[in-house]
């Protein structure tokens, strides 16, 4: 015969009304999976911006005046927009107090249909003589520099373009291209873009179908010399050249992460309101399955259970419905941040982001919050119960 | 001394405004080993008398002394062991746990017994007592697939299970055949003999009562008449 223990009764307890504990379980398995969910997408987002933008190496951002908003969410706009100012701007900016380097990209929007093989898209063209943006990038990719007629697409282009496979040809604005590779995620805009070299752009003016003028740049990055303020530096390009906007590193994506704050906020509403409501839910059940069996409870009294004893019991029952419930959560809210990835234009990598130790901290974070959620909607029925005197629990009915 | 002995015990209940005597200045002695019957209109007090010297419900006044010791005076913890140790209870309805089966609930005194060395022998000492009163091939069957007779005779080898010093029996063959019922006193008697456990059973067949060694007759709370 099977050991005949505390958990023994608990479990057989538990089986006896399969679809209530399974009621219980789900509940909190939503709520528990709406918390790993919701905890799993802010420290991704978080975290994918702070490292997209660490890694773009530039201080400044300088745009023409109009396509600030552009600039300020830089790492993360995939829209094909296409802006221009003279290419003089490189100068005029070099020029400027605390300026150490910069580069500068021209954007392309190619149209399906009307120029180009492929679907619209972001085209990128970078100077390969100064560029600081693209290279490590591409050297991790590619392993050697772009060549004319060749172009390398962003770790989304690929399927965004329709491609498919590697090294095929395509025209782009009339001009043949020989797409090389694919990028690195970096879970940024720039991962939806195509990149070629600047040496390109002749032949494409020339087609007459792009609406690039020769002589015109669209972006400039720069660097600013050590022990020089960005944002300062920014504000006297901004002062001295009226004709650009100039948005510095701190300032890169903030409208995105107040949006993302404000998620969070409804996040917390919303895990707050279902814990409340998962409390009531356990609660109201414990209440009628310890009214049930108050019967039961003052039999088990009588013949020497000790108030302790049938805590005990409940808990069990009442943790184990917690722990399956957690764990199934745990499981779907991980599945569901994974899958979900997806379905956001924004962020790509959410999942990438969350390195074991995180999704463990968070599993364990939902497991204690799952039980606890169970055990405190227990607690007070049960208290009710066992406090009373037997004979009184087993007459009352 | 007395194994029992109970003191101007009074037990009034309190139903809005009116108080209830359920058991009123009760006095009485009873010696181990007896075999003693109770009868009484329904009302008189007997389940309230024989619950409070099972310690499930407090008095609200007078004592209750076990072995010279007043139960009324043990904490909730101590009186909980004295209920699992010392008394073995039958009530006067089906009580077993419909989840168990016979030999778990036999088990359950054991579960809840304070001294847990013995455990290894408990499925055992369950079958045991099972074979004892009669039903030894029932231990995997549930309280739902047994007789009213056979679920009887499993809560008594459940009140026997902790080798309890006082069993207290709550008209425990209430709504049993008269075979089954003269069975079930068999029973009893030849526990009170072999093992010498004091037995107080509640009864409203006069028959049944004559057949306890020493009778008494509850009327509305007081112990009205002890008859040899
Ligand atoms: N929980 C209670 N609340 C109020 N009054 C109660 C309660 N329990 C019992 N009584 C009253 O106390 C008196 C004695 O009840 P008790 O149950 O002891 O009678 P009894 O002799 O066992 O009756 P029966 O033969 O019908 O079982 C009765 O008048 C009853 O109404
Ligand atoms: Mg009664």
């Amino acid at each position: 015969m099977k050991k005949f223990t505390f958990l023994a009764v608990a479990l057989k307890n538990l089986k006896r009304k399969p679809f209530r504990s399974g009621i219980l379980i789900s509940a909190i398995a939503i709520l528990v999976s709406l918390l790993i969910f919701a905890i799993s997408f802010s420290i991704s987002v978080g975290s994918s911006l702070k490292k997209s933008s660490d890694r773009l190496g530039a201080d400044l951002i300088i745009v023409p005046v109009g396509a600030r908003g552009f600039a300020e969410e830089f790492l993360l706009e995939s829209k094909h927009t296409a802006f221009y100012m003279p290419k003089e701007m490189i100068k005029r900016v070099a020029a400027i107090e605390g300026i150490e380097t910069l580069t500068h990209q021209t954007y392309l929007s190619s149209i399906s249909g009307l120029c180009c093989d492929i679907l619209p898209t972001r085209i990128i063209a970078f100077d390969p003589e100064n560029d600081f943006i693209i290279k490590p990038w591409l050297q991790g990719s590619l392993g050697r520099p772009l060549q004319r007629g060749e172009a390398i697409a962003g770790f989304g282009t690929n399927e965004n373009l329709g491609l498919g496979l590697l090294a095929v040809e395509t025209t782009i604005f009339n001009n043949k291209f020989k797409i090389v590779g694919v990028l690195e995620q970096t879970g940024t805009g720039l991962d939806n873009a195509l990149f070629m070299t600047e040496e390109n752009l002749a032949a494409i003016i020339e087609s007459g179908k792009s609406p690039l003028k020769k002589g015109e740049i669209s972006i400039i990055f720069a660097k600013v010399k050590k022990g020089a303020d960005p944002d300062y530096v920014g504000r006297v390009v901004e002062g001295s050249i009226v004709d650009v906007d100039v948005v510095a590193r701190s300032n890169m994506g903030e409208k995105f992460l107040n949006v993302l704050a404000d998620i969070n906020k409804i996040f917390l509403i919303s895990i707050t309101l279902s814990s409340l409501l998962t409390i009531f839910l356990v609660w109201a059940i414990f209440s009628a399955i310890a009214n049930e069996r108050a019967k039961e409870i003052g039999i088990m009294r009588a013949i020497g259970a000790k108030e302790s004893h049938i805590t005990k019991l409940f808990f069990l029952e009442v943790l184990t419905l917690g722990i399956i419930g957690s764990l199934i959560g745990v499981a779907a809210g991980t599945l569901l941040a994974f899958w979900l990835v997806h379905t956001f234009t924004l962020i790509k990598t959410i999942s990438a982001q969350l390195n074991l130790v995180h999704q463990l901290v968070i599993a364990v974070a939902g497991l204690i919050l799952g039980s606890g959620i169970c055990v405190g909607g227990a607690l007070l029925p049960i208290n009710r119960i066992k406090k009373m005197e037997p004979l009184l629990v087993i007459k009352e009915e | 001394m007395s194994q029992i002995e109970i003191i101007k015990l009074n037990k009034f209940y309190t139903v809005g405004d009116t108080i209830i005597p359920g058991v009123n200045e009760v006095s009485l002695n009873i010696e181990q080993g007896e075999f003693l019957s109770v009868v009484g209109h329904s009302g008189s007090g007997k389940t309230t008398l024989v619950s409070i010297v099972g310690g499930i419900l407090r008095p609200t006044s007078g004592q209750v002394l076990y072995n010279g010791c007043d139960i009324c005076e043990l904490d909730d913890n101590g009186l909980s062991e004295y209920r699992n140790k010392k008394i073995g209870f039958m009530f006067q309805f089906a009580s077993l746990l419909p989840i168990l089966t016979a030999t778990e609930n036999v088990l359950l005194p054991a579960l809840f017994s304070p001294d847990q060395q013995q455990a290894k022998d408990n499925a055992e000492k369950a079958q045991r007592c099972l074979e004892l009163v009669g039903i030894g091939e029932k231990g995997l069957a549930y309280p739902s697939q047994l007789s009213g007779g056979q679920q009887r005779r499993v809560a008594i080898a459940r009140a026997l299970m902790n080798d309890p010093e006082i069993i207290l029996a709550d008209e425990p063959t209430g709504d049993l055949d008269e075979d089954t019922e003269r069975e079930i006193m068999e029973l009893f008697s030849r526990i009170n003999e072999e093992q010498k456990v004091t037995i107080i059973f509640i009864t409203h067949n006069l028959e049944l009562a004559r057949q306890a060694k020493k009778q008494i007759r509850m009327h509305q709370g007081i112990v009205e008449e002890l008859a040899l």
